[in-house]
């Protein structure tokens, strides 16, 4: 595996001087599918935004692909590199048509006009967005579709990791499915890395290999999903508890049952393995 | 026991529809109940409440057929005052409700507009903030506090109001896990209180089921199934084909109860603790018996 992202001794601290981050260190792998977890507060938003740039740390480095996130006027090859969408697509999208709010990001950072257009009927085909609605304005679209798009014009910028802030806030189980095996094909068939900020611990469970917890600004946990889960009291510390069947599981296991449980499935053929 | 809500063929179409949103509901809850409504989204939940409460008609234009009455007035001849004192709404955007610059202010807005004496208005601030956790937030401004408290803040405002009919519609959606625990906490003090009848839309169904009395499935404008929770969540292949999960521990029983580990009769669980004790309870005598 390649590391995409080298996270080094980063502590942030706003300039009104409230500190948010402590001293995270973590890698990220390419084609990693990752939930970034814990109680508002707990520096989720903040540590995405040094991730992409946005905010440069107060100490430590964050290193993106062989670039320094310090370094000056670089955002516009950061931006090629970690796509942020966010919680609300529209306080994302701005444009007056579909098909220029997916070319604004190439055309930001100086893509000729052909290989925008290249760019931008691949993006919508990967994210599902028909061209019969290339001209119509987003504000129209429902909220799936504006997600769509929003993921489109950040995907049309080629990023390698995509974080995408509370995919599945406000969407009934449906829609969830949905925007969750989509992202889950964009890391499976096209290699991104995907990172999403949830408080939906089914989800994290179905669809995250690896999640990472924060709670007051430090790095509380950073394992694969499974090992998370079966670590309830520290989970605890950011209010999060592990999935309703993981916790039936833990309770058991004075009879021998596992604690890393993470479906339904799992526990039944457990049981069955178990009483016959 | 007296009936809160009877709502007979009602039909809604929002102006510059195409489709009905409602399609001939016949819904009558006791006083008292705590009703839980679920669905997939765009089916007709946000609607239906809205009916309920009045903002359809008197907020909205469209087309109207059918008849909604709480304890026994149509909704169609009530005024907003009359209204507001039998039911409160609670949205999933607290911002949304907030017309004050202080949280008491926020609280005295609609007391005042009921005409009730100082004495009593004190009163009931105090009654309604106790229970929502919010003695220490009346001064501050209600945009200056967490999303959890802003929702608790929205509803010690209609909790003060004492309607008998009190409505929320997805209000943890936008707030953290630490602030859906302060709003299901709410609730169940007001279940266990057991004054108003309480409506409440939530996708939150492991929160949910628990609390409450009756659940109410939403399809396609009309009500797809109404009944206790215990049959409710009996067949989760059928919910989730309506967009609607079981809660995890319930489902685990369902199964235990299909392989024949449970009997047949044993009364479907709603929350992990009684998952727990059953699945143990199973574990434990087949332990004995070998």
């Amino acid at each position: 595996m390649t590391s995409l992202i080298s996270v080094q001794n980063l502590s942030f601290t706003y300039p009104d001087g409230t500190p948010a981050l402590f001293d995270i260190n973590l890698e990220i792998q390419e084609k990693e599918f990752i939930a970034l977890i814990g109680q508002n507060g707990s520096g989720k938003t903040t540590f995405s935004k040094c991730l992409n740039g946005l905010f440069k740390p107060t100490t430590g480095d964050i290193i993106v692909e062989g670039i320094n996130t310090r370094e000056k006027g670089i955002i516009k090859q950061l931006v090629t590199k970690v796509g942020y969408v966010f919680q609300n697509p529209d306080h994302q999208l701005f444009n007056q048509n579909v098909w220029s709010e997916i070319a604004y990001g190439p055309r930001n950072i100086g893509i000729p006009e052909d290989e925008v257009k290249e760019r931008v009927e691949e993006a919508a085909r990967v994210a599902g967005v028909e061209e019969d609605i290339f001209e119509t304005h987003p504000y129209f679209l429902n909220k799936g579709l504006r997600q769509r798009v929003a993921i489109a014009s950040i995907l049309a910028l080629r990023p390698h990791t995509i974080i995408v802030d509370e995919p599945t806030t406000g969407q009934d189980m449906r829609q969830s499915k949905e925007v969750m095996n989509f992202l889950r094909k964009l890391n499976e068939e096209e290699n991104h890395t995907i990172i999403i900020i949830t408080h939906e611990m089914r989800i994290v469970a179905d669809y995250a290999e690896r999640t990472i917890v924060l709670g007051q600004g430090r790095l509380l946990m950073d394992d694969d999903t499974r090992t998370i889960f079966s670590r309830p009291e520290i989970l605890q510390k950011t209010y999060v508890e592990p999935p309703q069947i993981t916790q039936l599981a833990q309770s058991l296991s004075d009879q021998g049952f596992p604690n890393n449980i993470l479906t339904i499935e799992e526990l039944t053929t457990e049981f069955k393995n178990k009483l016959g | 026991m007296s009936l809160a809500i009877k709502i007979q063929d009602l039909e809604w179409r929002y102006e510059h529809r195409k489709s009905f949103a409602l399609r001939g509901v016949n819904l009558e809850i006791e006083e008292n109940t705590f009703l839980g409504i679920v669905g997939a989204n765009e089916n007709g939940k946000t609607t239906l409440v809205s009916a309920i409460s009045g903002l359809i008609p008197h907020s909205f234009n469209g087309i109207y057929r059918g008849s909604v009455q709480i304890f026994d007035q149509t909704v169609w001849d009530m005024d907003a005052l009359e209204l507001a004192s039998k039911v409160g709404f609670v949205f999933a955007d607290p911002e949304s409700q907030f017309t004050a610059m202080t949280v008491e202010e926020e609280i005295v807005f609609g007391l005042e507009n009921m005409g009730l004496s100082n004495q009593e208005i004190g009163e009931r601030i105090k009654v309604a903030a106790e229970l929502t956790m919010i003695e220490d937030l009346l001064d501050k401004s209600p945009y200056d506090v967490s999303g959890g408290q802003k929702q608790r803040v929205v509803i010690a405002a209609v909790l003060a109001m004492n309607p008998p009919i009190i409505i929320m519609d997805e209000p943890t959606s936008m707030i953290d896990p630490l602030g859906k625990r302060g709003i299901f906490s709410i609730l169940r003090k007001l279940k266990a209180a057991g004054n108003h009848t309480l409506i409440v839309i939530e996708h939150n169904i492991e929160q949910l089921a628990p609390l409450a009395d009756q659940m109410l499935l939403m399809h396609e404008g009309n009500i797809e199934k109404l009944t206790s929770p215990e049959e409710f969540f009996a067949d989760p292949k059928f919910l989730e084909e309506h967009g609607v999960l079981t809660p995890e521990s319930t489902e685990f029983v369902q199964w235990l109860k299909s392989e024949k580990y449970v009997p047949e009769e044993t009364p479907l669980p709603l929350d992990l603790g009684t998952a727990i004790d059953i699945s143990r309870h199973v574990i434990e005598s087949r332990s004995d018996a070998s």
